[in-house]
């Protein structure tokens, strides 16, 4: 088997956007389905202002904890959300063809955000980088691969995209503006 | 003394009866073989059975006791099972028999005669304005066979439009890159999917 063949078809920018578009919905509808039911019975059992207070924090911290337990959750155990899941695509270890452990993963989400900072340029390295990573990728050890029959696809000569054929040198680091 | 004599007398005379029936019986049986073999029986068999007479004979005979009685053998001696069993017994027969029926012109036409005709439209109306016929369909269509083919066929959609999504999305990222690379004056990536 040659380089060529073992490598895989690394995930580009929009797909990935998509699948975590879904995601988002997914945790942003769950949080809010709860937060509208713990509304309706706060708003029967007339509490005070200042529990309110509290309940909301809780609250904020509890869809905090549920958006960490989700991205890293299905990265560690996984390694495909259900949006990661509908898009055909994985995110596994840069180094190995594993899956992300727990720290790694919240590395990721970390660096998801920080990618956002700054006027989402976190993200530009995906555009230019042979193995598509982004700042969350670097700091989370990462990288997203297509999984299934989209990466059988992408493997065939004639329908090879144009970032695949330059994954052959996935050992390599990624673009030098990143080191 | 007078006993015996009137016995032996008495069996004389019916061995002699028995005797001369025996030749009046195969004199009688000669007769008919004659009567078969003779080239008048056919003409004379075919002009009964063409004559009112032989309609006449039939008609009675369906009128009385004797459609009866052959019903009744037929069923005790097991008739039809019997014949049942010959034809079931010779399948190849029986696929050539059904094949050419099948393949005649005659069932073709009594089949057109049958579809264009009144009777189909009126069995069908009336089939429709039965109650138990929308029990039927109903149960049909709740039936899990039906109710997972249908699931099946959504997913199968859902399916399409994810597949067509994903192809979409691997273009928009060559697109993207290129553009990106473009803008920052990049070396190209060599093009593909």
């Amino acid at each position: 088997m040659t380089e060529a063949e073992s490598s895989p078809a690394y995930a580009g920018a929009v797909t990935r956007a998509l699948a975590f578009a879904v995601d988002a919905a997914i945790v942003d509808l769950t949080g809010i389905f709860v937060g509208v039911v713990v509304g309706l019975a706060l708003s029967v059992l007339k509490t005070p202002d200042k529990v309110d207070h509290v309940l909301l924090a809780i609250g904020a911290v509890a869809f905090v904890v549920w958006t960490i337990a989700y991205f890293v959750g299905f990265w560690s155990s996984t390694g495909q959300t259900p949006g990661n899941r509908l898009m055909h695509i994985r995110v596994r270890s840069s180094s190995d063809e594993g899956l992300l452990r727990p720290r790694w993963a919240f590395l990721r989400l970390v660096g998801l955000g920080l990618a956002a900072l700054p006027l989402l340029l976190g993200f530009l390295p995906m555009l230019l980088t042979e193995r598509r990573r982004g700042l969350q990728d670097l700091l989370g050890r990462s990288v997203v691969v297509y999984v299934g029959a989209q990466a059988a696809s992408l493997m065939e000569p004639s329908s090879r995209p144009a970032s695949r054929a330059l994954t052959t040198a996935s050992a390599r680091e990624d673009a030098p503006s990143l080191r | 003394m007078t006993v015996p004599v009137v016995g032996s007398g008495l069996n004389l005379a019916r061995r002699a009866t028995s005797a001369a029936a025996d030749v009046a019986g195969r004199a009688a049986l000669a007769g008919l073989d004659a009567l078969l073999d003779s080239e008048f029986t056919d003409e004379a068999v075919k002009r009964v059975l063409a004559s009112p007479v032989a309609d006449r004979a039939v008609g009675h005979a369906l009128r009385g006791p004797l459609v009866d009685a052959i019903a009744r053998d037929i069923t005790r001696y097991a008739v039809l099972e019997r014949v049942a069993d010959e034809l079931v017994a010779d399948e190849a027969e029986i696929e050539r028999v059904v094949g050419s029926a099948l393949e005649s012109p005659v069932v073709e036409r009594v089949a057109a005669q049958v579809i264009e005709s009144r009777l189909l439209d009126t069995i069908v109306e009336r089939l429709l304005e039965t109650e138990e016929l929308w029990l039927m369909v109903d149960e049909i269509a709740h039936s899990p066979a039906v109710t997972d083919a249908i699931g099946q066929q959504s997913m199968g959609f859902a399916d399409q439009v994810a597949g067509q999504v994903r192809v979409r999305s691997q273009r928009a990222d060559a697109r993207l890159e290129r553009v990106a690379h473009r803008l920052l004056r990049r070396p190209q990536r060599p093009t593909g999917g």
